[in-house]
């Protein structure tokens, strides 16, 4: 993780502080705090309709809070507004492209749009085409584009001014598998190089391995460190699976570890992965018949499912 | 929770660095690269498609050839009424075309989810709306270029002079750029497409139509009323000897028999009506279409043969009406008087008492005055001076009030979203 010019670490490249919005009755967003840091992939996560998109659009400069405080790369969407959005590549949710102009005059007409001269705009436009794995279709209608290739013609474009932060609102949906595993390569690939990526998607299993800190969302309010601590307790536990389980809780009951029973063995936390290695050693020296034994699955899944149990 | 994957120490990327400048300067103003640059995406993605082009051809087929008949029935002398159809064609086609482009183009955008991301750009609010006001207008000005041909063959037998026609065209070229803004406001004030075109053409057709309607309903509130009092003829009254004597000398015209005192009036009341027409004429002067025809040159129609004119054509005839409502009537309620049948039957019988030569000198007199006075009404109408002020200034006003709301509604950040809409 290379932090890059002037910004100290410690800065967030989007700090947001109590920020509300509402549209008409209807509070959008109510209490939303988070903070992104340069070099690090945040993901964005919560239900259909909890306010993801409409604070990604005041995070982007689009959008005036009715409250609250926003700093995106050190400027206030409030007082400089289009420094903020200079600042920001942003993908949107919805799908749009100028469906009679080809994938590389796309890029270049957006690449003049910030002032980049044509030529280079044209050059880096190939590049980021060949980026996203598009250039076969760079002299091609946009309006030939399947819904995954619009998708990535759509984040080629967010990248087109080299943006210092990445706002990415559902990047993955309508994505192949394949085009997934690019799209998470790229991302982390981004942060790399030192760019602030704020992500929100459904596809939780695939946030899993992209993001460094999650920011859960509900109801118009983001939940600050509970969720976070759910996430940490989620990344501790192991699903482990005897044969005979009731073996298996008994040896875990001597051996005084908590654990939760399950159908066909038992959950318990463990703090690493060496940790991880000796119990599963001490189990077997037990004589435990352990045919399964891993983590449980996704940390942001989980958590996620916990948020949705308490809304019931 | 961060892997490693494999695939991330992948083949060098290809990358070209840029290095846009920061964005300065004033958030909202347009400037002539933004402009240039949002008319330039504008016009390359509504190029038509093949369905389109056809559509245009036929149109323009049909344009063609209304022009056409028109040279080809047009008498051989001077005549600038082709001219001016072809005028009146390029007028109707841009103010159909230019705002049904223009009508559809934020709202549309918004709803393709094409306009955020243009936003987000260095472009100033001001950028899209007069780029894309752009785009939209160049459509007229190709319809122009493209009836070019006809316009110049025609302008060459019209009479008129080469500045005469620049002036007229231009503000032909202003009408139409001023709707095609009107256009673009409502696609930034409606949601949906088809309320957007719909309100647009509801803007135009009321200005081009609707100001002729107000000033028909408009001249019930300028009309004075008085009561007026005529005498006729009271023909319970007569003697029967008196009475066919009457009815035979209205038959043959010969009044020479009659005795005035057979005779006796009665009053007859009724309602005078003035309709100050001078007082609602602004009206008529805000029509788009009378504002072009006030640009226009003057024809007189007694010496235009003399002046190197062509007889009067459209525009002249529609600069004498309005001219006719601009002056107003020549009398006021006060001023008119009463109708006497028993003054007109002593004056009938006097002039049968006349030789035929002292009857026909004072008719032709009598007649000339007549004709002289239309004569004269009719050159103070034709020559009134012109005026395209108050037309210009009401279509400067549309203009100029809807790029202001074009503008503030692009802003970003937004302050408020129109109703059932989402950013995009």
């Amino acid at each position: 993780m290379t932090i890059t010019e002037d910004a100290p670490a410690t800065t967030g490249a989007i700090v947001a502080t109590g920020v509300a919005r509402s549209f008409g009755d209807v509070r959008a967003v109510e209490d939303a705090t988070l903070a992104v840091r340069r070099g690090e992939v945040t993901a964005l996560i919560g239900p259909n309709g909890c306010g993801k998109t409409t604070l990604m659009l005041m995070l982007s400069g689009l959008l005036r809070p009715h409250a609250g405080t926003i700093t995106v790369a050190g400027a206030d969407p409030r007082t400089d507004a289009a420094a903020v959005r200079a600042a920001i590549g942003w993908m949107p949710d919805q799908l749009g492209s100028w469906d009679n102009l080809t994938c590389l005059q796309t890029l270049t007409l957006v690449g003049e749009a910030y002032r980049i001269p044509r030529a280079t705009a044209r050059d880096r436009g190939a590049a980021l085409l060949e980026r996203v794995h598009l250039s076969e279709f760079a002299d091609r209608p946009a309006r030939v584009l399947s819904r995954g290739q619009k998708q990535r013609l759509s984040l080629a474009r967010a990248l087109v001014h080299d943006p210092a932060v990445l706002l990415l609102d559902e990047p993955a949906n309508g994505l192949d598998p394949r085009s997934r595993v690019d799209l998470r390569v790229l991302v982390r690939q981004l942060a790399a190089e030192g760019k602030a990526v704020l992500i929100s998607s459904h596809v939780l299993a695939e946030l899993d391995e992209m993001v460094d800190e999650a920011v859960f969302m509900s109801k118009g309010r983001t939940l600050g460190d509970q969720a976070t601590a759910m996430v940490a307790d989620a990344r501790l536990k192991y699903r482990i699976d005897a044969l005979d389980p009731a073996a298996l809780h008994a040896a875990l009951t001597a051996g005084n570890v908590d654990f939760e029973i399950t159908d066909t063995g038992a959950v318990t936390r463990i703090a690493d992965e060496s940790n991880a290695a000796q119990a599963l050693a001490w189990l077997i020296g037990q004589g435990v018949a352990v045919h399964r034994f891993g983590p449980v699955g996704s940390a942001l899944e989980q958590t996620y499912m916990a948020m949705n149990e308490e809304r019931r | 929770m961060t892997t490693q994957a494999p695939e991330t120490a992948s083949a060098p990327l290809p990358d070209v660095p840029v290095s846009p400048p920061p964005r300065t300067g004033n958030p909202w103003l347009p400037t002539p690269h933004g402009v240039s640059l949002v008319a330039r995406i504008e016009l390359r993605r509504r190029r038509p498609s093949a369905k389109g082009y056809v559509l245009y051809g036929i149109l323009f087929a049909v344009v063609i050839a209304i022009c056409l008949a028109a040279a080809v029935f047009a008498p051989a002398q001077l005549s600038s009424t082709n001219f001016e159809i072809v005028l009146v064609m390029v007028l109707g086609v841009g103010m159909l075309i230019a705002p049904s482009l223009s009508a559809t183009s934020i709202n549309g955008d918004s709803s393709e989810g094409v306009l955020a991301p243009l936003q987000m750009t260095h472009l100033t609010a001001g950028d899209i709306a007069f780029g894309k006001l752009l785009a939209s207008w160049t459509v007229s000005v190709v319809a122009l270029v493209a009836l070019s041909p006809f316009l110049i063959y025609t302008f060459l037998t019209s009479g008129w002079t080469v500045v005469e026609m620049l002036v007229t065209v231009a503000a032909v070229l202003f009408v139409v750029l001023a709707f095609t803004a009107v256009g673009l406001a409502w696609s930034s004030i409606a949601a949906r497409a088809v309320a957007s075109v719909s309100l647009a053409h509801l803007t135009t057709g009321f200005f081009v139509i609707g100001t002729l309607i107000a000033f028909g309903i408009a001249s019930l509130l300028v009309t004075d009323e008085s009561p007026q009092r005529d005498q006729w003829i009271d023909w319970d009254s007569m003697t029967p000897e008196a009475q066919s004597a009457l009815d035979n000398a209205y038959q043959t015209g010969d009044f020479s028999e009659l005795d005035p005192d057979d005779y006796a009036c009665v009053d007859s009341d009724w309602a005078y009506t003035v309709t100050h027409t001078d007082r609602i004429a602004w009206v008529l002067l805000v029509n788009p279409v009378v504002m072009i025809s006030e640009t226009a040159p003057i024809v007189d129609p007694e010496t235009w043969e003399e002046d190197g004119r062509a007889a009067p054509g459209v525009f002249a005839g529609i600069h004498s009406l309005v001219s006719g409502a601009r002056l107003g009537p020549e009398e006021s309620v006060d001023e008119h008087v009463g109708f006497d049948e028993c003054e007109q039957l002593a004056r009938d019988i006097e002039l049968a008492q006349m030789s035929g030569e002292e009857r026909e000198a004072m008719w032709a007199e009598e007649s000339a005055e007549w004709e002289d006075d239309w004569i004269e009404q009719q050159q103070e109408q034709a020559n009134l001076d012109r005026a395209p002020w108050l037309g210009l200034g009401v279509v400067a006003a549309l203009f100029a009030g809807s790029m202001w709301i074009v503008v503030n509604r692009l802003r970003v950040p937004y302050k408020n979203l129109r109703s059932g809409t989402r950013v995009a």
